[in-house]
């Protein structure tokens, strides 16, 4: 295959529905309150670096899910919507196209990768991601001994220079997938793989799955009529599905 | 009319053989250092001969190093391990009476790492061994080795290209061992 | 090449030295670095390297107890996610809870026994500490001067608690409370009112089709809101029809922002909404009583007091006809309960639920058969606790894991009277602001460190018991609340040993829960225990769900209004002078001040305002138009009893009359993360009190505000807080 044929190939949609798994997430906007478990549970599960004050007031703060605040209307009739935002793992990823040296690219389970050790800080994939989920290593971070003591061992701690964003917790799927071949399984049971910030919230508005399996969770909820992606109209193909805030009255 | 470049250079002789003889030095520097120094078989705070215990002995490796199959890390033995066998073995040795020592003090052994993957590499020891691989196809003939040295630098091209030559399943793709 | 001389030849040789030298150099630097594989020397039992060990324990970082799972590997503590069989929070954890690791390994732990010395602190070793500390003691109790020892806790509960209770008990000292901050005592004394129970209901907020709440912020901050927050999911998602949520509070809480309907009442008339609720309500009440209610509630018609409550009458017929009409089901809190009038509008609040028929109902009020009673002292009780401090001339003042000097407004005068008690112990796990004042301080174990157990309070309708256990070695040189209190009394002798004869708490918990063990199972034996006590600690709890949750059977007393002003509450400060009602609230991430010291939290932002490190005055648009400010405006706030700056923060979901700021921040001391940033709201306070609990009425003060002319950029995550038709939160009408 030449290398134009082999980048039509893998630049088409879907293309990994032939491999195992797809995975994606749903977010119930009805669900969801905003209380930021799953932004906490986030920086402790992927070793996001502490910035200090001055660098986040420039800015340059390190949050692979953030919670983001819209209002409607003005006092008293003022509403507080918040919606999760995190790194979309596109199916046709606008990020994943400049990278100069391929280390963002989307691997076979519908994940839209990021090597740490390729990336060189072009920055360009931020400057093309219209989400916004795609974070810059400043300064390599240090932890305040024994600080330390609490980074997991299953993450890389990045360094200055290096881009980087959600994984969808690769670590767990990973770890599921090796103890699904100890058990001899062929695949991830449902339910099986939940990444940090699923498995911290407390009202259950993020579920987390295989959409190449018919009768998983998210599967079905992917299918719900509340449903919607987040900037949709820009072909992106986004992973992520949230399901819109029902509006009621007494 | 010719002009000689080696003319042209003439007033730069001695600069160049200047040059010459510091990269002659470099490369003495480079090879002195590899051959005399190298970091491939370090000197251990104990002198663990695998070829009297793997080798000679036919140790399992597994007995010592019990994990390989069912964890990512292969695990070095505890001292309490050691001491199993050794509080009746060979105790005259110098060498055990190292380890008698450390027991005693109740102090771990601070091996030296002799293989050792970067930390933004994932290598599941578990997944390696239930494939089928020998551990002497990435570790060398340890039994064969009276100090454990390095037979093969672990780089990125070793993996990959054993990942493709036996056709492992997104074995080529970098999340599979990068994290 | 003949010509050359000693000059060249030297030159040669010293290019080939240099070479070789830093060829030498080159090939060593490109090697690794070593590495060391350092073995275990006797391994713990079941212990593979490279794979995580999971132990479950409790969360202590709220009040909430929920059940926690902490991942650990090789020794240390990963990650804190919530106990998925644990009936509080069933798997879900806060943001709060999920940072407890960065108590656990904050670099500005007390990391040995300090004793202060030519003013400065010198760290010294426990067996000397507690030989210091227990030789004054008994020294004390020898000259019968044991009443010059006076003890302040945080409120301690489970066995440990009381094992401090009779601690205290053996000592001989009458001096001695407990307190929190956020101890709801107004919620207690109602019931006690209302129903003889001076407990915590369960609050089945998952079955309830109505959930109407008087400032209680059960999603943010509120008692147990993981709890509520699982309840929450279920109410909205999580069944066949979806329960609507209503909030009444002067500022949107997180629980406001998430509400169907949010309205501001008038602050203070909390009590006069729920009685003109349950005026409605009687209308079409079941209840036997219902009659004789209508007839007393008719002075609250909703026409009648709609204008002091500040919404319109129909507004409060449509939600108390919903109320009414569904499963209703209401709560109190926030600062709705923190008036002056705090007991009257939680009375109120169940009038309300009894007329509605909320009372012992699926989806409704469910009282725990086995709540325990507060043993919270008041702020009165507290403010006595400090004037005792000079009055009995006190010798050594203990405080165990307790902050006064940062939790409580100057007025109660704890700062003055520690500085001139002779000898001033703290336990605790930081340098915080009462700690810094002490003379010794003992280092305490964190919660991941340590021996307990809890029952969560409030309960969830059956009775619930977890242990908490350690799950890693001690990072520094600190030890438990139990074991200190055993060690020192060990130290004191006389009868405290023979009393109290275990030698550490592990041995204390497993002696009680034996005990309770064999009572509650007759053919138990010892052996039986060490299973029944391995699977408490392996699930992390013990205590199943009944098949009906029924709960203690209660019924609203008739005369519970009786002589009850459910009016507007006072106010401290004229209204001309000080036009604003300022109420501090407990913040998502800070709590009260305990979790500041987190980096984690002090860079996650808070949930309404995105705003993460510092303090900020939250203040209405149209407010801040009229008096010119803009956001980052450094606003000076004064009341009677004080004045502090910080900047201004314009929030759409507040009343125009209203001004708030969030507690947790504006630290003197505690560690590097919390030490001088922000301000606490908690210093400008009045020292006006609930008149029948005494408890602190944090929303009774009146400020004024004016610009400073200084500006303070606020640090935030939020850019632009609309969504200007861009469909972010999904299409617009027409779609689904």
């Amino acid at each position: 295959m030449s290398i134009v044929e082999k980048y039509k190939k893998y630049r088409k949609a879907g293309y990994f529905d032939k491999f195992d798994y797809h995975w994606g997430m749903t977010i119930d906007l009805d669900r969801c309150t905003g209380c930021e478990a799953c932004v906490v549970a986030c920086t402790a599960e992927n070793n996001l670096p502490i910035v200090g004050e001055e660098n986040y007031r420039l800015k340059r703060e390190i949050k692979w899910l953030r919670i983001e605040r819209y209002w409607d209307g003005d006092y008293p009739d003022a509403k507080l919507n918040f919606i999760p935002i995190l790194c979309q793992q596109c199916d046709q990823a606008p990020c994943e196209t400049p990278c100069p040296v391929g280390a963002t690219y989307h691997n076979q389970d519908g994940l839209n990768t990021q090597i740490y050790n390729r990336c060189i800080g072009t920055r360009t994939c931020a400057v093309y991601c219209p989400y916004e989920v795609r974070y810059f290593n400043w300064f390599t971070y240090k932890w305040d001994a024994p600080l330390e003591q609490q980074l997991n061992p299953d993450v890389s701690v990045r360094e200055k220079g290096v881009m980087e964003k959600c994984t969808f917790c690769i670590q767990r799927i990973r770890d599921a997938k090796d103890t699904a071949k100890d058990e001899d399984r062929r695949r991830v049971r449902d339910g099986e793989v939940k990444p940090a910030c699923v498995q911290s919230c407390a009202t259950e508005a993020l579920v987390f799955g295989d959409l190449n399996d018919p009768d998983a969770k998210v599967s079905k909820l992917y299918k719900d009529k509340r449903g919607y992606k987040v900037l949709e109209e820009l072909n992106t193909a986004p992973s992520v599905v949230y399901l819109k805030k029902v509006k009621a009255h007494v | 009319m010719s002009i000689s470049v080696l003319d042209a250079l003439q007033p730069f002789k001695k600069a160049v053989f200047i040059g010459l003889f510091g990269l002659f030095g470099l490369v003495v520097g480079v090879w002195a250092n590899t051959t005399y120094f190298s970091d491939k078989a370090p000197v251990q705070p104990i002198n663990f001969s695998h070829q009297i215990h793997a080798g000679e002995n036919e140790i399992p490796c597994m007995y010592c190093h019990a994990h390989a199959a069912t964890s990512t890390s292969a695990g070095v033995p505890s001292v309490e391990k050691c001491m199993g066998c050794h509080k009746a073995i060979a105790t005259d040795r110098p060498e055990i009476q190292k380890l008698t020592n450390y027991w005693n003090n109740r102090e771990p052994i601070p091996w030296i790492k002799v293989h050792d993957v970067p930390d933004f590499v994932y290598f599941p020891h578990k997944r390696h061994i239930q494939a089928g691989l020998e551990c002497q196809q990435c570790h060398g003939d340890v039994q064969n080795m009276a100090v454990v040295t390095r037979v093969s630098d672990l780089k990125m091209p070793f993996c990959v290209d054993c990942h493709t030559e036996r056709e492992v399943e997104h074995g080529r793709d970098c999340w599979t061992c990068h994290k | 090449m003949s010509d050359i001389n000693r000059r060249d030849f030297l030159k040669f040789v010293g290019a080939g030295g240099v070479g070789a030298g830093a060829g030498f150099y080159l090939a060593d630097a490109s090697k690794k670095t070593v590495e060391y594989l350092i073995p275990q020397v006797v391994p713990p039992e079941d212990y593979v390297p490279g794979v995580a060990s999971w132990y479950n324990t409790v969360c202590t970082q709220c009040d909430a107890a929920c059940g926690i799972s902490v991942r650990t590997k090789e020794g240390r503590a990963k990650k804190i996610e919530g106990n998925a069989n644990h009936p509080v929070n069933q798997g879900g954890l806060c943001a709060r809870g999920q940072a407890g690791l960065n108590a656990l390994y904050n670099p500005d732990r007390v990391r040995t026994p300090l004793l202060l010395e030519g003013g400065r602190y010198r760290e010294i070793s426990w067996d000397r500490a507690l030989t210091e500390l227990g030789r004054r003691i008994s020294s004390l109790r020898i000259q019968n001067q044991i009443d010059k020892v006076s003890v302040l806790s945080n409120t301690q509960s489970g066995h440990i608690g009381e094992l401090l209770d009779r601690f205290i008990q053996l000592l001989g000292t009458d001096h001695y409370a407990q307190y929190s901050v956020t101890a709801p005592h107004a919620i207690q004394e109602a019931n006690r009112i209302s129903f003889g129970e001076p407990t915590l209901p369960y609050y089945d907020i998952a079955n309830a089709d109505v959930v109407v709440s008087f400032g209680a912020d059960y999603l943010g901050t509120w008692l147990s809101p993981v709890h509520y927050s699982k309840a929450y999911g279920k109410l909205r998602q999580g069944r066949d029809h979806r329960g609507t949520t209503v909030q009444f509070e002067s500022r949107m809480s997180l629980t406001g922002a998430n509400a169907d309907e949010w309205h501001a009442p008038n602050p203070g008339s909390e009590g006069l909404l729920a009685m003109a609720m349950a005026n409605v309500v009687s209308r079409s009440s079941a209840v036997a009583d219902a009659g004789a209610w209508s007839q007393s509630l008719s002075a609250y018609a909703p026409s009648r007091v709609a204008e002091q409550i500040g919404i319109d009458a129909d507004k409060i017929e449509a939600v108390a006809n919903a109320f009414a009409s569904g499963n209703g089901l209401a709560l109190a809190g926030g600062s709705a309960l923190a008036g002056t009038n705090g007991v009257a509008v939680q009375v109120a609040v169940n009038v309300l639920n009894y007329l509605g028929g909320a009372i012992g109902r699926e989806g409704g009020v469910i009282f725990n058969s086995d709540g325990p009673a507060s043993k919270a002292a008041s702020f009165a009780q507290l403010t006595e606790f400090a004037q005792q401090l000079g009055d009995r001339g006190t010798e050594v003042l203990m405080l165990l894991d307790a902050n006064p000097v940062y939790d409580l407004p100057q007025s109660a005068g704890f700062s003055a009277a520690i500085e001139n008690v002779p000898f001033v112990v703290s336990v605790n796990s930081f340098l915080d602001e009462s700690s810094a004042m002490a003379d010794l301080v003992l280092p305490l174990d964190t919660y991941l460190e340590a021996w307990s157990d809890a029952s969560p309070n409030p309960g969830v309708g059956f009775s619930v018991s977890s242990i908490a256990q350690p799950v890693v070695q001690r990072v520094f040189d600190t030890k438990s609340l139990g074991d200190i209190v055993l060690g020192l009394s060990a130290q004191i002798g006389s009868e405290l040993p023979i009393e109290l004869p275990w030698t550490s708490a592990e041995e204390y918990l497993r002696g009680v829960w034996l005990d309770n063990y064999l009572a509650a199972e007759p053919g138990g034996n010892e052996k039986s225990f060490e299973t029944f006590w391995r699977s408490v600690l392996s699930a992390g709890v013990v205590g199943q769900r009944p098949a009906s949750v029924g709960g203690a059977n209660v019924s609203l007393n008739s005369s519970a209004t009786s002589g009850m002003d459910f009016g507007v509450g006072d106010f401290s400060g004229s209204e001309s002078e000080r036009p604003f009602v300022f109420q501090p609230y407990e913040s998502v991430m800070m709590g009260v001040g305990r979790t500041a010291n987190s980096p984690w939290l002090q860079e996650t932002p808070d949930p309404l305002t995105s705003i993460v490190y510092g303090s900020w005055v939250e203040l209405n648009p149209a407010t801040a138009k009229e008096l010119g400010i803009r956001e980052g405006d450094l606003l000076e706030v004064a009341s009677d009893s004080g004045t502090l700056t910080a900047p201004a923060f314009l929030y759409p979901g507040i009343r125009p009359d209203v001004i708030a700021m969030p507690m947790g921040q504006g630290h003197t001391e505690y560690g590097r993360y919390a030490k001088d940033r922000g301000v606490s709201p908690t210093r400008i306070l009045s020292d006006l009190t609930d008149s029948r609990t005494g408890a602190l009425a944090t929303a009774a003060t009146r400020v004024s505000i004016s610009k400073t002319g200084e500006r303070h950029g606020l640090i935030k995550n939020d850019g632009i807080t609309r969504t200007l038709g861009r469909q972010i939160l999904g299409p617009h009408s027409g779609g689904h």
